[in-house]
């Protein structure tokens, strides 16, 4: 009641601009902790790295001194840099659509069992759950030049039809491939480890993603008539699939710019046989970490978010425009 | 063309028979309505027609032809489904060119961009395109071609699938309540547009409905389907006037026919609370049985009758007029159409007395089947065939 008598008789405009104030503060007060934290969790380090990437930084050193654009000019100079480029180009290339198709095919064929579904559903998602670092090892085994499991094997097969393989047969006569040892193979054996333990995951991503497709639709298309499983797929499957694909793309692309474990393992110093393995994530950690070299560091750490972040402006804008049929 | 014969079909989900062997013969051009309580079956014995669904017993011929070995693709029919299943990617025009491009453009044809060079595409896009525009200004659908059907109201979604279907020239159509979710006002003008399209394709159609209006004024025949059998089939005024069971004469007509306790006497009379009438059955058991009336069977009376009550509620439609009548010893109230004249007579608390037509009386036995052969014990003694 009093308050109505105020707003009513004495001055109603002031009241309420100073109620509307008073809600503006109130509100900053609320988000200010959140805010806050954002900044110093998320922002600070980004925009510190961005600095420290035009320094000369170590740490320990009681100062530092700006070199300008310098760090980045070496990163694109440097043939140590261009074979990082390749490097981590490469594995994305290779290990993002491979991973992505392989994840997106077992999903299908599970996805028409109807037993042994849950069985291979978790076979196939095991090297996901496994840490990378003990497969690293496990792999190491199995790759060794003399002892190890893969060569023995190819080499059982010499004197068999199997020769007729060139490669087999280059292998007999001389030996088999060093694998982790030799710069040819090195960076396709790292692309092959991040498939296996990769696509599992997209398949768990894209089986969820076939749960929400209408079954209706499937016989819609069979009256309109859509024989072949090609054209069930191209109709039906694949456009439900869109947001999922988009997403599961986009994840793959981010882990496969992140791979470090499996080359940490193989190669503590120096990233693979001559750099053929040097992929971004180990610059950052041999050039920041171990060497404290913190402004070139930051440097590559500054592209490398630049990468990330520019996939992920493409994601957002795909999902907005093209796959949500709105 | 062609007509449908449906033998002895079952299908069972786990435990649930939903279908316990429904015949049906279509002749070719005819145009059947199922209906049915919900969950009877309709949905069902309509996925099977078109392939869709796997029957556990019985046949489906289409046009003569046994289809058992031929998929759902192969048997040339078109079907509107109860959920329009549209393909959300694809813009209305897509959706309802879908079934035209999948079975006469080859699939290098349909590729986008190289589809475009191959010899004679253009020809058959281009003939594509002028069925889709018919189609879409036949549904008035014409203004939404450029959108996807998540953009569209259910109504208007409803309508893309019904173009979908209807695009084609198939052996029959088959749609599964295709209008429920259209407006009174639509539905009403899209109701005449698939009865004058079937008077124009002459196409023999099989069309699921709850609406009974839409079932009465389109159909051929009406098949009445309840608890997974089909319990009449036959034209419109037949089931409504001639009903073989107490549940289909329950079920066509609204308001609701009224269904009142009737007693066998041992001498084949019929006694209606405890009233002799001057019925008699001419044979089969005696005991309990069932008076069916329709509203429009009764007329209100001036002195004795064995049906007295009072009038409890009355809605006057302009034209006619149903009042609802409590009458004593009745668990159910009695609807009786009267003309708004009458209001003067019927206005409520009103004590009434009924009198109806005996022939027009139905009599069903203890088990809701008809009874048919009747004798008429007043004057001329005459038998009701
Ligand atoms: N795939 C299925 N699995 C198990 N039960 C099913 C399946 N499809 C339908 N049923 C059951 O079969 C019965 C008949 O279903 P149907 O869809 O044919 O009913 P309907 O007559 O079309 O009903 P409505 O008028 O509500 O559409 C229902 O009881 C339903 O629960
Ligand atoms: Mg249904």
């Amino acid at each position: 009641m009093a308050v109505i008598d105020v707003s009513m008789t004495d001055a109603p405009r002031e009241t309420t601009v100073a109620r509307a104030t008073q809600e503006r503060r109130a509100a900053w007060a609320l988000t200010a902790p959140a805010l806050i934290l954002m900044v110093i969790v998320l922002l600070a380090p980004v925009i510190i790295a961005g600095l420290l990437s035009f320094t000369n930084y170590s740490l320990g050193n009681s100062g530092f001194d700006w070199v300008g654009a310098d760090n980045y000019e070496k990163l694109f100079t440097r043939s140590t840099y261009e074979k990082m480029f390749i490097a981590t180009l490469t594995y994305v290339v290779t290990v993002v659509p491979l991973s992505v198709g392989l994840g997106l095919g077992a999903a299908l064929l599970i996805n028409t069992l109807g037993r042994f579904r849950e069985i291979y559903k978790t076979i196939y998602f095991l090297p996901v759950m496994a840490t990378l670092l003990a497969m690293a090892i496990a792999w190491e085994f199995m790759l060794h030049p003399s002892i190890g499991m893969i060569n023995r094997t190819l080499e059982a097969t010499c004197g068999t039809p199997f020769e007729v393989v060139p490669f087999i047969a280059n292998g007999c006569a001389d030996r088999f491939p060093l694998w982790l040892g030799d710069k040819r193979y090195a960076i396709w054996v790292i692309c092959f480890i991040g498939i296996w333990q990769g696509f599992g995951f997209n398949m768990v991503l894209y089986l969820a993603g076939l749960t929400s497709v209408h079954r209706e639709l499937y016989h819609a298309a069979e009256m309109d008539g859509a024989k072949s499983a090609w054209d069930r797929f191209r109709l039906v499957t694949w456009p439900a699939l869109g947001p999922t694909t988009v997403f599961v793309v986009t994840i793959s692309c981010i882990r496969a710019f992140q791979v470090f474990d499996t080359i940490e393992a193989f190669w503590p110093q120096g990233g693979g046989p001559n750099k053929s393995t040097y992929v971004m994530m180990f610059a950052i950690f041999e050039k920041g970490i171990q060497q404290n070299l913190i402004g070139i560091g930051s440097a590559i750490t500054m592209l490398f978010l630049a990468f990330v972040m520019f996939l992920t402006l493409i994601q957002r804008w795909l999902v907005e425009r093209k796959v949500h049929y709105k | 063309m062609a007509g449908l014969s449906i033998e002895n079909v079952t299908k069972r989900f786990g435990e649930t028979e939903v279908l316990k062997g429904v015949s049906l013969d279509i002749a070719d051009g005819e145009f059947v309505s199922l209906v049915g309580p919900s969950g009877c079956g309709k949905s069902t014995l309509l996925r099977i027609i078109a392939g869709l669904e796997t029957q556990g017993a019985g046949s489906v011929r289409i046009g003569g032809t046994p289809v058992e070995d031929q998929r759902a693709a192969d048997r040339n029919l078109s079907m509107v489904f109860q959920s329009y299943a549209l393909y959300p990617h694809l813009t209305v025009g897509e959706n309802i060119a879908v079934p035209l491009r999948m079975r006469r453009l080859n699939g290098v044809q349909r590729l986008p961009l190289v589809g475009g060079l191959m010899p004679g595409t253009r020809a058959v896009a281009r003939e594509i395109g002028q069925h889709v525009a018919d189609a879409a200004t036949m549904l008035e659908i014409g203004h939404l071609l450029d959108r996807k059907p998540g953009q569209l109201s259910g109504g208007q979604r409803q309508r893309v699938a019904l173009g979908r279907a209807l695009v084609r020239d198939p052996a029959a159509f088959l749609l599964d309540e295709p209008l429920s979710n259209l407006d009174a006002k639509l539905r009403v003008q899209t109701r005449a547009e698939i009865a004058q399209l079937h008077r124009r394709l002459a196409a023999t159609f099989v069309y699921v409905t709850h609406d009974q209006v839409e079932a009465m004024t389109m159909s051929d025949r009406i098949a009445v389907m309840m608890g997974g059998r089909i319990l009449q089939c036959a034209p419109p005024d037949v089931v409504y006037e001639d009903p073989d069971r107490i549940e289909v004469a329950e079920f066509i007509g609204s308001p609701k026919i009224n269904i009142l306790p009737l007693e066998i006497l041992p001498d084949g009379r019929l006694s209606l609370q405890d009233r002799a009438l001057d019925l008699a059955v001419v044979e089969g058991a005696r005991g309990v049985a069932s008076l069916g009336l329709r509203p429009e069977a009764l007329r209100l009376k001036s002195g004795d009758s064995p049906l007295r009550g009072r009038v409890v509620h009355s809605e006057n439609l302009g034209s006619e007029m149903f009042v609802q009548i409590d009458v004593a010893d009745l668990q159910e109230r009695i609807t009786l159409r009267a003309t708004p004249e009458q209001r003067g007579a019927l206005a409520l608390g009103t004590p009434v007395a009924l009198d109806f037509d005996l022939h027009k009386a139905l009599i069903f036995d203890a088990d809701g089947a008809r009874i048919r052969r009747l004798r008429h014990l007043n004057a001329a003694a005459s038998e009701v065939a």
